[in-house]
This record gives structure tokens, C-alpha cells and sequence, in this order.
């Protein structure tokens, strides 16, 4: 036993000595970084980059294919024009397009088209083009999501390069109008398939580069044929999380927020110098939709009675913090033709019963109200459940994730109530359709807006608008509850962005910084990730340890293992792809978003294969997972391999960091602890190690955000700049992510030292030392310290995996562009080509560091050994 | 034998055996659980009541934890929120120890295939990363706290069954059993009568410990919005929504965080206390 002990022992040493040394100079080096890492703390850089944040990341770039208002709000203006364009006013004006005729039948159009314009691939934009973009999107196989509003065009044809005529099958008077929506924007027949991940415009900013998850860059396009763009570069970051759009913005991350989603924040950005808040009107229109299909609320005296429940102003300043106006029907305030319907139900509690009462609901009755994500609608939900309880009605809230909400509410119509925002403007169109999520089924409204989209005569255009808001209101289809604010947080120094947004879109090209030299370049490199390097040394590694376990072993115990290991990694893949086949929710029609039409979500989910048998997806995943394909994104449309590289490139060194920041915490706290062990710095230590074990990583992440990035402005509060802007740039960004990860982490490891430290000091071995004279202190640090390293090596070695993905959520605290991230954003998107490939991947770091671990064990210990014989 | 004294180790006051660790724990518990059960009959304000006008006051001695942006009263919110965290991680406990230890029997006792298939699908559990297969577990099924709890719960089956299979395998070669097999009893009850008796200890340890993270995994889940749906309140929830109004609200973070913090390190005493005072080594020596 006791030779056994010593041999061990001296193996291990072995191991360790070569570790710690090695360990010695990775800490140091680490030293050296953190401490130039704090001398950098505030980068200049030229202010030539607008770098703009946004809610919502765009499934994919090309407008003409879905619905996503995400799309539009990036590309749109920026990268993509139309024949027409739509004014910050909301009027529409010429773009690619000088001017335009209609015929007196209002049955044909002339496009006379701008001369010079080039694509951004250095072809020319001519008549061609439009032909090609028009057919495109009316094509029956075309997911446009607008192509109802473009369907009355019958033909398009190419009179000379310069002028199209299109021939319309019905008159259209909003025909330009809607031709400046991003749905109809101009593509190139070269490059149109292309068009979602690398789009390909007439607009002044060119498609350079997109980090998903985190960031996409645009840059200037200097054969722009209008007024060159002031700013270099624009940036839109995607932050989704109103608690890191704030302390993003605050920490100067990003120059604007145009649609800021956290109004709370409002005042606080007020009073301070370095930003300015820009209020604009906006085109949304928050509703509390109803289900007119569903008993009881198909009764128009039951909807009134819910109208009255509602306490609009309740709910602006519960909800809104103020920012919002309430509305009666389904229009904004700043449209053509408005009238103040508002009062038309006033909130009133006892005439809401009453009107329950005379239909027949005296007791009231119980519905659902499903809501999508978005914070007003999360909040809002609450305040109108509680509202609606006071008339007696029982509201049950579910909350749904945005793909959850589309296929459920949106597309099977499943819901009683659920609130959101209709964004596009002038929308009232989809009263008139009874296949609409809110069922409104009603002959005359549908009359009244077909009457509307042939009128010609303004002054009865206006009496039917007033007519269509009246109804609306009359038949309370839904609870108009506000218009939205547009509430803008600016730097104090940036002009020229749109204030109000008629249409979806944040137009880039005015935006300009007070005093910067728009001239200066800055200069880019592209870093590619070493992946040759990698390639060569894994498969060296792996073979080596063979040979090595099978040396010792015999190769049947080796086969034994590795055969094992694979066992569960099928077991694993096969429980990942039947749990992704139960995932409820649909990715195509995720990708559509609001306005979609069946057709369209069909189409798409032809072309992303989701039609084939699961057992042949099955199959045809696992064997590109082992060639080392693991598919195309639905979402993003690329490689599924090179959006985990990507990731992983913050991930792991974020792992790395927070696994060797917790070593340097918990191995002196560890031994400290054991060596003073009873005495007050133990019952200390103690204490604090159990605090830091209860203490939830996301928690002390906002407790760093406040102090380190918010009050002392030391870090960033979020995001992740990218290994391009430097090794020093990049772990500073990830230093505190790396710290909140780390501290539950060190506790634990300092706790399992601290007892391993204790148990060994009860070993044989280090009695005979005792025995042989050394003190208590001496045989600590001769014999413990290396073996009860032990354990901690197996818990460090168990917990890397967990930590790549168990940065979920500080990941989001951060709003960092990690693996975890990326696999809870693919949860939510229903991208399951990435979930199931991630998972697996994980699965696989887990079952590959167990069997290392397993096999480094049986190399260190002979005792074990013996028994595997 | 000064120096003997010198190995044993742990903070210890004149009760015998029991740690002040171990006190202050209970203490924390019995306070969490009683303020748990006391919101059931009584809170300062009714928490589904919002009184917009009331909102984001700052702790008062009518509100001593403040009010949140809809004007609820942030102590009434934490203790039905305590309700919500104890019932999550208790259950999901019960669950985890109610399969994981039949199962991990079941390996011990037979080895050969039973026991291999056992824990092969037990390392399969094992491999998947717990928080985010939680969160697909919450998004599969939808969120709520029934789906949180069999989440978290699905996960403290290997362990339970980890725990006793390792520790029953262990007692399988001790004379009382062998003494019990050489009487004739069926595997299965001597799993019961004397195996299961032996590991209560050490498995009232693991649930303590388990509890503990469960409740951390719940504030998690609760966080990105996966736990109890409103309007019932969650600590979680509760501080993702504060996030946004630190800077004039603190209170809306600090408080439900250190709740979260109490009860964790309430239970972890008890399970290190409770491990200490049933561990033999130690007990013997002190």
C-alpha cells in the first residue's frame, strides 16, 4: 500500500511539476495582459463608423423574401433601394426611378429610370433589372411577403433601358407607394440568389461582413450615384436584451439606439450630457388582439365590454413609461384622414360589466392571452390581465417565444387574446382578410377598402378612411390600446439619423458626427481563425494516447472504451434529433414573419428540405456531422461548422479565462483554508466560499455591470469587439463576463481543495512523513497540495464543456457572440440544424474529456489498472 | 496528541457533532420555508394588484422592500416567490431522488447487463449540458413552473443514481449483507431492508445540496424567462425585469438576489453540516 502510494506519487509529481511550471508562465503571461489590459482602458478611435443598435437580428438580408422587419430595418435604404422610396414624412419620392406616368385608367405605369446607377458589383442598373426584380417577386414560387400589395401588376415590360411600362390588371393608386416598401426593392439576376447572405444593392453602403449573433458592418459605397454617405462604416449591433441595450449604451458602446426598447431608461438618458433622446412618431400600433372567431368573444358586446375594461393611460404609463398616445382603431395619429376615436370607449368599469352582463356572461369567464417577447407586450399583458379582472374576466397570460408565437397565434390562430405591434403603416388592409390571425369577418369593412384601393378622388378617399376607422371601432375588433413612441437615445453628438420611421428602416446615409473628419480611413484586416493547426495537432494527440492506453491496456480494453464512448454518442445523437422533431414551432415561418401568406411559408419550407422524412433527416445529418458537415443554418444560411468556429472563438477563450481566473482564486483560498483549517481564517474563508457557491452567476454579472462598467466605465458593459481589434481588446471584453462565470466556479474548486487537501493529510504516506519529523505546514506543501490537485484537475476537467455553454445566460447578459447564445437564439428561431449540431457538439466535448479523464486516471494510478485487467 | 486534534478539522462548537455552520443553515431555512408557508394566509399586499400609480417607490416602512415598476410591493412578491423556489427545486428533488436511487440500486445490485445499461443511459444524461438542455426542455414544452421543475428535475436523476450505486456497491461486501444473502433474501429486499436504510444519510445530503441548485437553476430558468409565468412571482423573473432600473431602482435587484443567495447558502450548510456529522472519519476524530 503504502509503495503503491509512494509510485503514485511520484507519477503524478511528474505529471504536475511539468503543469505547474508550464502553469507558472501561462500566469504570468496572463498577468502581463490584464494588467496592459486596464492600462488601455479608453480606446480612441476616428469617428468615422456609425455604429447603430438594433433589437432584432435579421434571419437573413434579403428583403424580397420574407416579411421579417428586421430585414428591412437594416438593409433597407442603406443597401437596397426601389424605384421609389418612401420620405421620413411618409410621402413617397423618386429613388431608382426620376419620374413616372399613369395612364388616365390608371392601368399602366412608366418608369423612367436614373442613367449611371451600378450595382455594388460593378454592374449596371437598367431596365433589365426591374423587369427581373418585378417577376421575381410575383413569381408563384417567390416568398415575397408582399406580393398581394404588388399583384395587381399583370406585366412588365422593357420599352428601352431606361423605361419600364408596367401593365396592371386593376387600377392601383398606391401603386409608388408601395414600390418604395423594401419588398420591392431592385435586384440583380447575377446576384439576386445570393442576396441573404451577401447582398448585393444600388445603396450607398455595401455588404462587408456579418458576425452572427452580434454584429453586421456595412461600408460605404463610393459609386453611390446620389449624396455620398458621411460615415465611413455603420455598424448595427443586434441587442435584444433592454438590460444590455442599456448598459451598452451607456457604456459607449453604441452611438444610437433609434428605437430604444427599455422607455424606463428615458430619464436617466435625459439628464445626462452625453446623449440626446429623440422622440419621433412611429407607425406602431400596439394592440390587444382578440380571436372574433372564438365564443364568447366573437359577441361584439363582449369586445366592447373589453374596451371599456382597458385603462389606456394605465397601460402608456405602466407599460410605456409614458412614451405612447392612445389610439381607437387600428390607425396612428399622424395618418391622413385621422379621427380621435378614443373616447369612443371610456374606461369604465360598470358599464364593462353591464355589457358582460347583457351578454350573458354576468359571472365573466376565462381566456388566454398568449404574448410574443418584445418587453411592451410582456408588460402590458400584465397590466391588461389585471385590468380585465376587475370586469370579471379570468386572463391566464402565457408568454411564447417569437417562433412559438408566429406558428401558433399567428399561423394556427390558437389564442383568445395576445398583444402586439403592427408596424406598417396604413396596414388596415388586413381587417378586410377573415384568413387573419383576429378572424374579423365582416362583408361591408371588406367592401369599404376594396372601394378604397380604387378610389381616385381625395375628399372621398378621406370619408372612406374615416368610414374604415369608424367601423373598426364600432365592432371593437380589437383593443386599440397605444401608438408607440419612437424614443431614440443618441449620442449628444450624432445628427441626421431619421427621427420618425414611416416604414421600418434606419436610414444610414444622413448620419454624421458633430466635428469628425468624415476622411479618415480606417484600416481593416480580416483574420482568418488557424484552423490547419488544430487539424494536425488533434489527430497526433488522439492517436498517441492510443497508443499509449493500448500499450499498457491491450488494445481489446482500448476498443472496449472508445467503442463504449461511441455508443453513447449515438445514443446521444438520436435523443437530440427526436427531442428537435418534438420542438413545436416552425422555422420557415419564423423566417416570414408577420404578413407571410401560406403559399410563401410552403415554398420556403420546400427549398430548406423540412419536407423529407425525419428518419432521412436523421441520417443525412449524422453522416455529415461524421465528414464534419453539419448543415446549412435554416436561419442564417450558412454552414452550421463555421458559425460554431465562429462562436467558438468567444466562447472558449471566454471558458478558458474564467476556468484559469477561478484557479487563481480558489488555489490560494483552497490551501489557505486547509492549512489554517479551525481557526478564523477558515471559518472565514468558509463562509465566504458557501456564499460564492450560492451566489447565481447572472446576479453578480449586474452587480459588475454596475460598478465596473456602468459607474466606473473601466469595461465594456457588452458586446464582444472581436480578436481582430486585438489580443488585448478582445480579453479585456471578455474579462468581466470571464469574472461573473468564474466566481461560483472558484468557490467550488476552492471547496473540494480545501476537503481533497484535508482528506490527504489523513493518508498513510503523509503520516509516515509526519512520523519521520516533518511538520504539520511542510507535509502539506511537499506531499498534499500535488495530490489533492487531483480532484480538482477531474472537476476543471468536467466542468470546461459546461462552461462553453453554461455561459447561457451571462452570454446574454452581455449580449456576448457565444456558443450559448448562438444555441438559445437557435432554440427560440427554431433553427434546429443549429441546436441539434451544437448540442451534439457538446455532448461530444463532454464524452471526449470524461474518457481522457478515465484514461488519465488509469495512467496515474497502477492500483486501478490492475483492476481493468 | 495535540497535533492529532490539529487534523480534524472543521469549525465546531461545544454541541456535539453539530457545526455552527450547520445552525445558522437551519436557521435559514426554517426562516425561508416559514416565510414561504406564511405568504399562503398573509402578505403585506396582494401581489396580482397593480397600482401603477404606486410604482418604483423606493423602501419605506409601508413598503420596506419598495414597489416594482407596476407598483407591487417587492416583499409580498418575495415571499410568494419563496413558494415558487422551494416547491421547484423540492419537487424536482423528489423526482431525482425518487428514480435515481431505485436505479442506482438496480446497477449496484446487478451487474452484467442490467447495471451497464443503467448507467450508460445514465452517463447519457450525464453528457448533456443541464441548463441549456433545461432551457430546451422549457421551450419544447413551454415555459412554467411544472416544466421547470421536471427540467431540473430530470437532471438530479444521474446524480441521485450516482450517489447510491457508488455508495451500495460499497455495502454489498460487508458481512451484514452477506450474512442477509446466505439467509436466502431476494436481491430486491435487501436492496430495501438494508442497502437503502444505510444511504438514507448520504442522500439527505445529496437532496440538500441538489436543493440548493435547484434553486439557482430555477432563478436561471427564470431569468431568460422559462420559470413560473406571471403573474405569479419569481425571483428569476424578478430580477431580469430589474435589470433595466438599477440605476434608480436598486432595490428591485438587490433584494430578490439575496434571497436567492439566503436560501442557497442556507441549504448548502445544512448538506455540509449534515455530510460532516454522518461521515464517520470525521465524527470519530472530532
Amino acid at each position: 500500500m503504502l509503495i503503491n502510494s509512494r509510485d503514485h506519487n511520484v507519477q503524478i509529481g511528474e505529471v504536475l511539476k511539468c503543469t505547474l511550471l508550464r502553469g507558472r508562465a501561462t500566469f504570468g503571461l496572463f498577468l502581463l495582459v490584464m494588467v496592459a489590459a486596464i492600462a488601455l482602458m479608453s480606446g480612441a478611435y476616428a469617428k468615422d463608423q456609425l455604429i447603430l443598435g438594433v433589437p432584432l437580428e435579421p434571419p437573413n438580408l434579403d428583403p424580397t423574401s420574407g416579411a421579417a422587419a428586421a430585414v428591412d430595418a437594416v438593409v433597407y435604404g442603406n443597401v437596397f433601394e426601389g424605384l421609389t422610396r418612401i420620405t421620413q414624412t411618409g410621402d413617397v419620392a423618386p429613388a431608382l426611378a426620376e419620374t413616372w406616368d399613369v395612364s388616365p385608367d390608371g392601368l399602366s405605369y412608366i418608369f423612367r429610370l436614373r442613367h449611371g446607377v451600378k450595382f455594388h458589383d460593378g454592374t449596371d442598373f437598367d431596365a433589365n433589372d426591374v423587369k427581373y426584380s418585378l417577376e421575381r417577386a410575383l413569381a408563384p414560387e417567390s416568398s415575397n411577403a408582399q406580393k398581394a400589395l404588388l399583384s395587381p401588376i399583370h406585366q412588365v415590360d422593357v420599352l428601352d433601358p431606361y423605361s419600364v411600362k408596367l401593365t396592371l390588371s386593376r387600377p392601383s393608386i398606391d401603386l409608388p407607394y408601395y414600390l418604395g416598401w423594401g419588398d420591392a426593392v431592385m435586384v440583380a439576376q447575377e446576384s439576386a440568389a445570393k442576396n441573404a447572405t451577401n447582398p448585393v444593392g444600388t445603396g450607398p453602403f455595401k455588404y462587408e461582413r456579418w458576425r452572427r449573433g452580434d454584429s453586421l458592418i456595412l461600408v460605404r459605397n463610393d459609386q453611390y450615384w446620389g449624396a455620398a454617405p458621411k460615415v465611413n462604416s455603420v455598424v448595427f449591433k443586434f441587442i435584444g436584451d433592454p438590460a444590455a441595450a442599456f448598459s451598452s449604451m451607456k457604456a459607449g458602446d453604441i452611438d444610437a439606439f433609434p428605437n430604444y426598447p427599455a422607455p424606463e431608461n428615458v430619464a436617466e438618458f435625459e439628464s445626462d450630457p452625453n446623449f440626446k433622446v429623440v422622440t419621433g412618431a412611429s407607425e406602431g400600433k400596439v394592440i390587444l388582439a382578440i380571436n372574433n372567431r372564438h365564443s364568447p368573444l366573437n359577441d361584439v358586446l363582449v369586445r366592447r365590454a373589453i374596451s371599456h375594461a382597458l385603462d389606456k393611460d394605465a397601460i402608456i404609463d405602466g407599460a410605456m413609461f409614458g412614451f405612447g398616445q392612445p389610439i381607437g382603431s387600428h390607425y396612428t395619429r399622424q395618418s391622413p384622414g385621422y379621427i380621435d376615436l378614443v373616447a369612443r370607449y371610456p374606461h369604465d368599469i360598470q358599464r364593462g360589466k353591464e355589457l358582460l352582463a347583457q351578454a350573458g356572461y354576468p359571472e365573466g369567464f376565462s381566456v388566454s392571452l398568449r404574448l410574443p417577447p418584445r418587453p411592451y407586450a410582456r408588460r402590458a399583458g400584465e397590466i391588461v390581465a389585471s385590468q380585465l379582472s376587475e370586469i370579471g374576466i379570468d386572463v391566464r397570460i402565457e408568454n411564447l417565444e417569437w417562433a412559438q408565437w408566429l406558428d401558433q397565434v399567428f399561423k394556427r390562430h390558437e389564442f383568445d387574446l395576445t398583444i402586439v405591434e403592427h408596424i406598417e403603416p396604413m396596414d388596415f388592409g388586413i381587417y378586410a382578410r377573415s384568413d387573419y390571425y383576429f378572424g374579423y369577418e365582416n362583408p361591408e369593412f371588406a367592401a369599404l377598402v376594396a372601394q378604397y384601393n380604387v378610389e381616385v378622388d381625395a375628399n372621398r378617399r378621406t370619408a372612406l378612411l374615416r368610414d374604415i376607422q369608424q367601423t373598426l371601432a364600432d365592432d371593437a375588433v380589437n383593443g386599440y390600446l397605444l401608438q408607440s413612441a419612437r424614443v431614440g437615445i443618441w449620442r449628444a453628438d450624432l445628427n441626421g439619423l431619421w427621427i420618425d420611421t414611416p416604414i421600418p428602416a434606419n436610414i444610414a446615409a444622413g448620419a454624421y458626427f458633430d466635428g469628425a473628419d468624415a476622411a479618415m480611413e480606417t484600416d481593416r484586416r480580416e483574420a482568418k481563425p488557424d484552423n490547419a493547426f488544430w487539424t494536425i495537432i488533434i489527430p497526433i494527440v488522439v492517436v498517441g494516447l492510443g497508443v499509449l492506453v493500448a500499450r499498457s491496456m491491450g488494445v481489446l480494453y482500448l476498443f472496449g472504451r472508445v467503442g463504449s464512448h461511441v455508443g453513447t454518442l449515438l445514443a446521444a445523437s438520436v435523443v437530440i434529433f427526436i427531442l428537435m422533431q418534438i420542438v413545436p414551432g416552425d422555422p420557415a415561418s419564423y423566417m416570414m414573419g408577420l404578413n407571410a401568406s401560406p403559399e410563401s411559408i410552403i415554398a420556403l419550407r420546400e427549398q430548406m428540405g423540412l419536407d423529407s422524412p425525419a428518419f432521412v433527416r436523421y441520417f443525412e445529418w449524422l453522416g455529415g456531422v461524421i465528414t464534419g458537415h453539419f448543415g446549412i443554418s435554416y436561419t442564417y444560411q450558412v454552414p452550421v461548422g463555421e458559425l460554431i468556429a465562429e462562436r467558438m472563438q468567444v466562447s472558449a477563450p471566454l471558458a478558458l479565462m474564467a476556468m484559469i481566473i477561478s484557479l487563481l482564486i480558489a488555489i490560494p483560498v483552497g490551501v489557505i483554508a486547509a492549512s489554517r483549517r479551525g481557526t478564523a481564517i477558515d471559518t472565514g474563508l468558509n463562509a465566504v466560499m458557501q456564499i460564492g457557491v450560492a451566489l447565481p452567476n447572472f446576479w453578480i454579472a449586474m452587480l459588475l455591470i454596475i460598478v465596473f462598467a456602468i459607474q466606473l466605465k473601466w469595461f465594456s458593459a457588452g458586446g464582444f469587439v472581436g480578436w481582430d481589434a486585438g489580443l488585448l481588446a478582445g480579453v479585456k471584453g471578455l474579462f468581466l463576463p470571464a469574472l461573473a462565470l468564474a466566481a461560483p466556479q472558484a468557490a467550488i474548486i476552492a471547496r473540494v481543495l480545501r476537503s481533497s487537501l484535508l482528506d490527504t493529510m489523513n493518508e498513510d504516506y503523509i503520516r509516515t512523513a509526519r512520523a519521520k519529523g516533518l511538520s504539520w505546514e511542510a507535509a502539506l506543501w511537499r506531499h498534499a497540495v500535488r495530490n489533492a490537485l487531483i480532484p480538482v484537475l477531474t472537476i476543471i476537467g468536467l466542468q470546461f464543456p459546461f462552461l462553453l455553454a453554461g455561459g447561457i445566460i451571462i452570454e446574454n447578459v452581455f449580449s456576448l457572440p457565444g456558443l450559448g447564445r448562438l444555441v438559445f437564439q437557435a432554440i427560440t428561431q427554431r433553427d434546429l440544424m443549429v441546436v441539434q449540431s451544437v448540442v451534439f457538439v457538446l455532448v461530444f466535448a463532454v464524452v471526449t474529456v470524461t474518457f481522457l479523464i478515465d484514461l488519465a486516471y488509469l495512467a496515474v494510478d497502477p492500483r486501478l489498472r490492475g483492476r481493468a485487467q | 496528541m495535540n497535533d492529532q486534534a490539529k487534523v480534524i478539522g472543521t469549525t465546531s462548537n461545544a454541541w456535539h457533532g453539530v457545526s455552527t455552520g450547520f445552525l445558522i443553515g437551519a436557521g435559514l431555512c426554517l426562516l425561508t420555508i416559514f416565510v414561504a408557508l406564511l405568504s399562503f394566509i398573509w402578505t403585506p399586499y396582494d401581489v396580482t394588484d397593480l397600482n401603477v400609480t404606486q410604482k418604483l417607490l423606493s423602501p419605506s416602512f409601508a413598503h420596506p422592500f419598495g414597489t416594482d415598476h407596476f407598483g407591487r410591493d417587492v416583499l409580498s412578491m418575495i415571499m410568494v416567490g419563496a413558494r415558487n423556489s422551494l416547491a421547484v427545486a423540492l419537487v424536482a428533488v423528489i423526482i431525482g431522488a425518487g428514480i435515481g436511487t431505485p436505479l442506482g440500486l438496480l446497477a449496484a445490485a446487478r451487474h452484467g447487463m442490467v447495471g451497464e445499461v443503467v448507467m450508460r443511459t445514465n452517463d447519457l444524461i450525464f453528457a448533456f449540458p443541464s441548463l441549456l438542455m433545461a432551457v430546451m426542455i422549457t421551450a419544447v414544452f413551454g415555459p412554467g413552473a411544472i416544466n421547470a421543475i421536471v427540467a431540473i428535475g430530470i437532471f438530479n436523476i444521474p446524480v441521485f443514481a450516482r450517489v447510491a450505486r457508488g455508495a451500495a456497491i460499497g455495502l454489498w461486501t460487508r458481512e451484514f449483507i452477506l450474512s442477509a444473502r446466505t439467509a436466502g433474501k431476494s436481491t430486491f429486499l435487501i436492496s430495501i431492508q438494508h442497502i437503502l436504510p444505510n444511504l438514507l444519510g448520504l442522500l439527505i445530503v445529496q437532496g440538500a445540496i441538489q436543493f440548493a441548485l435547484g434553486v439557482v437553476a430555477e432563478a436561471g430558468l427564470s431569468y431568460v424567462g422559462l420559470g413560473a409565468q406571471p403573474p405569479m412571482p419569481s425571483w428569476g423573473r424578478m430580477l431580469a425585469e430589474a435589470q433595466t432600473m438599477i440605476g434608480f431602482a436598486p432595490w428591485l435587484a438587490i433584494f430578490p438576489g439575496f434571497a436567492i443567495m439566503i436560501v442557497v447558502f442556507g441549504f448548502g450548510l445544512v448538506g455540509d453540516g449534515l455530510r460532516d456529522f454522518l461521515d464517520p472519519r470525521i465524527r470519530q476524530e472530532r
